[in-house]
């Protein structure tokens, strides 16, 4: 079996789902459901007691093989974001966090000096470290030699669609990296999670694509179906690309030649 | 009376009460919530003992949708 490898954790499903931007709880259970994803991330939120409905963990809790990879979403210095996490792991019971720390809601870029250094305490802590951040290939190998599980540069903007606009990028980390690749944020199509997937990602995030798409539930499928496609490429090895033409065909010897 | 800090706003309490007198009163069974008091977590087990005291910055957070 071909199984995502994070710290002693292995999945079989190469698509991780988020939860925000659904129309309602019950959408995003059934797009969960359908993705088959096995690793769910969730936001930290205050308490509202007008807002009952905005706790998802008994329901996500209900679900079978589900691991929550809660985020430090809000946070912006790595001081915040460690703090966030061990609230997060104190509710979740899980040693996976997706650091992620954007000061500028403008653009939600991550910054990188406040992840490195969150992901350093945290990784030290024991927790299974999956930071969020451009496609920098210094940066990432940094991280991967401060123990985190992965890492996860943006394909686009987080929530944009514009999907792998980062590609040359994404294609130095995947080559450099010696921990699994997923990008995160930026796809729209099940094609572009193809496409990662064909490049050698471990696995790809996605958010928006799904939660926003007409009817969740089959766009979650068509990710999945995707992702498992695209990894299959990627095993089976893709054919070299040639400036020219190679013929599939004999062009010899053809009816009515005369050599 | 004493007046904590809960997420941000302003909350009465008798005096004496704990951390699970404050989840009653807020109508949470406590089970899918995090605490923290003056930046300390407070663990499900402790929150029976945990006395709450005046001017204490008390946030009660929960898991909601996220990318």
């Amino acid at each position: 079996m071909d199984f995502l490898q994070l710290g002693s954790y292995t999945f079989s499903s190469r698509l991780i789902l988020g939860t925000g931007k659904f129309s309602s709880s019950t959408v995003m259970l059934e797009a969960v459901k359908a993705s088959g994803a096995q690793l769910v991330t969730v936001a930290l939120r205050r308490f509202n007691r007008e807002q009952l409905a905005d706790d998802l963990f008994s329901p996500l809790k209900a679900l079978p093989e589900i691991t929550l990879m809660p985020n430090t979403s809000g946070a912006s210095t790595a001081a915040e974001a460690v703090r966030a996490a061990h609230i997060a792991r104190e509710l979740s019971g899980s040693p996976f966090i997706k650091v992620e720390i954007h000061p500028n809601p403008q653009h939600l870029m991550p910054d990188p000096i406040e992840t490195y250094e969150a992901c350093r305490i945290l990784a030290k802590e024991g927790f299974l470290v999956m930071p969020y951040i451009a496609a920098d290939p210094v940066l990432a190998k940094r991280l991967e030699e401060v123990g985190c599980a992965s890492v996860m540069p943006l394909g686009s903007a987080i929530g944009s669609g514009q999907g792998l606009a980062t590609a040359e990028m994404l294609n130095i980390i995947i080559r450099e990296s010696n921990i699994p690749v997923i990008v995160d944020a930026g796809l729209r199509s099940p094609s572009e999670a193809a496409l990662a997937m064909e490049m050698g990602c471990g696995a790809v995030l996605v958010n928006s694509a799904v939660a926003v798409s007409e009817h969740p539930p089959e766009m979650a499928e068509a990710f999945a179906e995707a992702v498992a496609a695209g990894r299959k490429a990627f095993k089976a090895g893709l054919m070299p690309k040639s400036s020219s033409a190679i013929a599939t065909s004999p062009l010899t010897a053809f009816l009515g030649a005369n050599a | 009376m004493i007046t904590i800090e809960l997420n941000g706003k302003q909350q009465t309490l008798p005096p004496g009460a704990a951390v699970t007198d404050l989840l009653s009163i807020i109508g949470s069974d406590g089970n899918t919530v995090a605490i923290v008091v003056n930046e300390s977590i407070i663990r499900p087990d402790k929150r029976s003992t945990h006395l709450l005291k005046d001017a204490d910055r008390v946030e009660i957070l929960v898991f909601a949708g996220g990318g």
